[in-house]
């Protein structure tokens, strides 16, 4: 059954059971336990988790992987067990993304610490692969893509 | 702060479930070893610390989606 979701920036939106996703430990830093995927519907490159019981909370990812196609991810043992993940292939992958608070055209996505979701339930890890920047532009020279 | 003086291969109780272990003390360096429930998420401060910064960031920030797919790889 679909459920209203407040947020800051949407407004009161609809979202169906298979959008919400259970974080046990939240997103680094900023809290969290259950967030809603924004946007999945719309096939956008861009989504949003909206923290359902905080309307300000709420963050853009995105899929890495049509960006950097050799992007990686690689969690150290404690991780892996932690977060249950025994078949790579079930994951998910998101990465958070923000935009260059100088220059809003210039996007970066944080690929150390990605979030992975699998069976209904997120975890934002640390990526212990040798390319894990911080902050990684999406796009070239920090061009956006070509208007489709 | 709790400060307690340990030598390599001694070790400190935190409540019933976590154990923290000297492995090698050299230089400035300390090395430690730690066990812990599997539920608990142990980080080196300074990367939580950056982590936290850019989801901060992302929370707070007026992020636009730029239209079009993806141009890259």
């Amino acid at each position: 059954m679909p459920e209203i979701v407040n947020s800051s920036r949407f407004g009161s939106i609809e979202v169906s059971d298979d959008a919400v996703i259970d974080f046990p430990a939240g997103l680094i830093g900023v809290g969290g336990s259950r967030f809603a995927l924004i946007g999945r519907d719309e096939g956008d490159a861009f989504l949003w988790l909206q923290e359902t019981e905080l309307p300000e909370l709420a963050l853009p990812v995105t899929d890495p992987f049509p960006f950097f196609p050799d992007y990686e991810v690689l969690l150290a043992d404690a991780e892996a067990e932690r977060t249950g993940i025994t078949d790579p292939a079930d994951v998910g992958v998101l990465v958070v993304v923000r935009a260059d608070a100088d220059d809003p055209a210039a996007i970066g996505a944080n690929l150390l610490a990605p979030i992975l979701v699998a069976g209904g339930v997120g975890h934002q890890v640390m990526n212990e692969a040798g390319w894990a920047p911080l902050r990684e532009p999406l796009f070239a020279g920090g061009r956006r893509p070509a208007v489709a | 702060m709790l400060s307690i003086s340990r030598r390599v291969g001694e070790r400190i109780l935190i409540g019933d479930g976590i154990v923290v272990e000297v492995l090698e003390v050299s230089g400035g360096g300390v090395r430690l070893g730690i066990t812990a429930p599997a539920a608990q998420r142990i980080y080196r401060e300074e990367l939580w610390e950056r982590v936290k910064a850019e989801n901060e960031a992302a929370a707070q920030g007026d992020f636009k989606a730029p239209k079009g797919r993806p141009d890259r790889g």
